[in-house]
């Protein structure tokens, strides 16, 4: 009944997918709401409750169909398919990203040349000068060529098609280069497809001088006003004779083009640089596991972050780095000065502080006093008595107050993530202690409400900085009414606090000692205990992320530019490995022959040795190698 | 390293055309590496009747990299520094090609001063002139021309700094000067 239930979910999913053809991550909002899953009525029907729901845990609204299961999961997942081997449409899916290792970087990039060499039946060297010039957007290039022609394309990119290239230039014996004055032999001077000839001399200085300026992508001709960007061919064979290291280093910026010049391909942004990159296929807005461990949001580059949006974040971090220090002992030390506002700090004697300004304040109450008092009390003050402040002292320690909220609970929820990290190998020594004693051999329950903690303490964390600038005055003052503001804030804190008793209550009971426990029928319920636990959090965060998307951000003109990366039930996606394949094609003549020979005459040894023996180390940036 | 067979392979060429174009380009020193330019200033604009000096430095590269040129004769002119002589023109930059020689970059820098691109300033006061109040932009620009580019205002200069040097007040020898014709021993003369 309830895989019969399941698999009807998932038909729906899959059949809207389709419907739309490109996976589209915010489409999971409108879908699942209709499926409250907090109070899903399978959990007490189930015959087999543990993993039915479990796997719905896994599965529940996953939004791309593609994943892949990071390393704790697996163990569930294959426990699940010898269950029943209907479940396994879900799991094998194209990933939406992957990862360009410096082994694989000449096949991803060849994989695009390809295409626009079928399509257009030209060269790789034209494929690729299209392709930099359209910073390889395969299908912003398609489209170029056929709104505007094949004619336009080319020139608009510089790729001449040589017509005329054995016309004359057999001919004559000599030929006059332009460039240095001088008659040469026909057979040392070079025509380019545009039809400019020149010396051999010429072109490889010309070449030395364009690359060292950093231009080796784009070459253009020598020729006054000739746009035609040289073939990479001739630059390479002319470059490799004078200056073999020269050679090289075109070959490198011509590689690394497909992930510099490339929108859908970033460096990963781990340090120290791992050397991989990652490719993201669909939107921009996603967050991905680098295969070195690195999570990070692809839209900007540092950490997962969501929901706040890039731009919050980017705020956040900023006010966090300039205030968090100074504000935590301006709290402790400080109260505000009723008049000018300015901290002070009481360095001593009674409660009487007078302030640089000349007010003088009591210190228990912050409020403004007159300047008579006694060691006990300040004529014609009493703390008790309540006073209206003036309007901006209260705005000041409002602002500071509210910040200071928010923060508290960002930091409470990162240092809690900070320590229960260190839960992790504790928890192992917890199942190898309790495997020696009991019966029980699956314990991947355990690291699974880990895992889901671990996201979930971060989630948290990142909701405080969310709602600091979603209520705030900071980015969205003119967008609401105060009346609107405080329902939108109700409906979020709601969430929120659910969600995060929900997360207390299982990191609680994480650290129960399971592992002393006599009776297994115990471990079972605390077993059972965590799974419901997972299961309910996961829920509670979608909505929370769906709230967000469609009530808070999406009814906000500006909220476009907010958008956040999209609720996954198995956390943060890790990215696939892309194939490495060298020398599967025998005509492989291009970049990869080219890299074969620079290795074999040892060009690469000054390099640092890899055990791998990779073409290139990526780790560095190409002057950097090439100064050393 | 310069290319110095092209280098003076240029020279020749541009002496062979030097009555045609009135550009010539010397070497300033006995090395290929400093030149000086000469254009003459184009006829019906503010710079007709002026010879203008071009600073010219070749670098390790020439010609795979532009030639540093420089105005040595003071210039009232959008793209043209009047401090410093630092010329804005596209072809000295990024559009620079090694096909282009000395005497293709002066022509170009000759057409400039026809040209003025007010839109893309190097001297962002004449470029204001220019747009706003171009009559007085004319007159200055042609009161330049008078003062800095005329050889015979470069002689008038000559000759205040030797009467300066010999002990007598700049303001009154140019005064003099002026009134006697720029005739220098009727200055003397007359200071006497």
């Amino acid at each position: 009944m309830i895989r019969y239930k399941y698999c009807y979910f998932v038909s729906r999913k899959q059949s809207k997918r389709e419907e739309c053809g490109k996976p589209s991550p915010s489409l999971f909002s409108s879908e699942f709401s209709l499926f409250p899953f907090t109070d899903h009525p399978i959990r007490s029907q189930s015959p087999n409750p543990t993993f039915s729901i479990l796997f719905q845990m896994e599965d529940y609204g996953s939004s791309d169909d593609d994943y892949h299961f990071s390393d704790q999961e697996d163990s569930d997942v294959e426990l699940i398919e010898n269950d029943d081997r209907n479940f396994e449409l879900v799991s094998s899916k194209t990933p939406t990203a992957q990862v360009i290792t410096k082994e694989s970087l000449i096949a991803a990039q060849k994989e695009d040349l390809r295409r626009v060499m079928d399509m257009l039946s030209v060269k790789q060297q034209h494929a690729r000068t299209l392709l930099i010039y359209h910073r390889w957007d395969v299908e912003n290039l398609f489209e170029v060529y056929v709104e505007r022609g094949k004619a336009f394309m080319f020139a608009q990119a510089g790729v001449s098609v040589d017509e005329c290239r054995d016309s004359d230039s057999s001919v004559s014996a000599l030929v006059m280069c332009e460039i240095c004055m001088d008659d040469v032999p026909s057979d040392e001077a070079t025509r380019m497809d545009c039809g400019h000839c020149f010396c051999n001399t010429c072109w490889t200085q010309h070449f030395f001088v364009k690359i060292n300026e950093g231009q080796s992508k784009r070459i253009r001709c020598m020729a006054h006003k000739c746009n035609s960007i040289c073939d990479e061919a001739v630059v390479r064979t002319l470059l490799s004779r004078e200056h073999p290291d020269m050679a090289e280093k075109y070959e490198r910026f011509l590689l690394e083009s497909y992930i510099e010049d490339n929108k859908r391909v970033k460096w990963c942004p781990s340090t120290p640089h791992c050397g991989n990159a990652i490719r993201a296929v669909g939107d921009d807005l996603c967050e991905v596991e680098c295969s070195c461990g690195e999570q990070f949001c692809f839209n900007c580059l540092s950490e997962a972050h969501s929901p706040c949006s890039c731009l919050m974040w980017k705020l956040w971090e900023k006010k966090c780095r300039d205030e968090s220090e100074t504000v935590n002992w301006i709290t402790v030390h400080t109260k505000p000065c009723p008049k000018c506002h300015k901290p002070v700090e009481k360095n001593g004697g009674c409660n009487l502080v007078a302030c640089i300004c000349g007010q003088a304040f009591c210190w228990l109450c912050g409020g403004a006093t007159g300047r008579e008092h006694t060691w006990s009390s300040i004529a014609g003050h009493s703390c008790g008595r309540y006073k209206e402040q003036e309007k901006s002292a209260e705005r000041a320690k409002r602002d500071l107050y509210r910040y200071m909220h928010y923060h508290n609970r960002y930091k409470a929820h990162t240092d809690s993530f900070k320590l229960e990290s260190k839960l992790k190998g504790l928890i192992q020594g917890k199942i190898t202690a309790s495997e020696e004693k009991s019966e029980l051999r699956d314990y991947s329950w355990v690291h699974n409400g880990l895992s889901k903690l671990f996201r979930s303490r971060r989630v948290l964390s990142h909701s405080y900085a969310f709602a600091f600038y979603m209520f705030g005055d900071e980015i969205f003052k003119e967008e609401m009414s105060d009346a609107e503001r405080e329902i939108k804030q109700n409906l979020f804190e709601d969430q929120q606090q659910q969600f995060e008793a929900n997360v207390e209550r299982l990191s609680k009971i994480l650290e129960e000692p399971f592992e002393t426990f006599d009776d297994d029928a115990k471990v079972m319920a605390i077993r059972m205990e965590i799974i419901n636990l997972s299961t309910l959090i996961d829920g509670l965060c979608k909505k929370m992320y769906e709230c967000i998307e469609n009530d808070l951000l999406g009814s906000i003109s500006l909220g476009s530019i907010h958008s956040i990366a999209p609720y996954k039930s198995k956390g943060i996606e890790r990215a696939s490995e892309l194939p490495v394949c060298f020398s599967n094609k025998a005509n492989n003549t291009g970049v990869t022959a080219e890299l074969n020979q620079s290795e074999e005459s040892g060009c690469s040894s000054r390099k640092r040795a890899r055990k791998d023996g990779g073409f290139f180390d990526l780790n560095l940036p190409a002057e950097f190698v090439d100064r050393n | 390293m310069v290319d110095f067979a092209r280098v003076q392979k240029e020279l020749v060429e541009c002496h062979k055309d030097a009555e045609g174009s009135g550009i010539r380009v010397a070497p300033k020193s006995d090395n290929l590496v400093n030149l000086i330019g000469t254009i003459p200033g184009p006829t019906g604009t503010p710079y007709e009747g002026g010879v203008f000096q071009i600073q010219i430095n070749l670098p390790e590269g020439y010609p795979f990299e532009p030639p540093k040129m420089q105005f040595s004769t003071k210039v009232w002119h959008p793209n043209i520094s009047s401090q410093s002589g630092a010329i804005c023109l596209d072809i000295l930059k990024d559009q620079w090609s090694p096909a282009l020689t000395l005497k293709t970059a002066l022509l170009s820098v000759q057409a400039l001063l026809s040209a003025p691109q007010p839109d893309d300033p190097q001297d962002a006061v004449v470029a204001q002139q220019y747009l706003k109040d171009y009559q007085t932009f004319v007159n200055t620009a042609r009161y330049w021309t008078e003062s800095f580019a005329k050889t015979s205002s470069r002689g008038v200069e000559d000759k205040v700094q030797k009467l300066v040097e010999m002990g007598f007040p700049e303001s009154q020898v140019r005064s003099i000067l002026e009134a006697v014709g720029g005739d220098e021993n009727l200055a003397l003369e007359r200071l006497l």
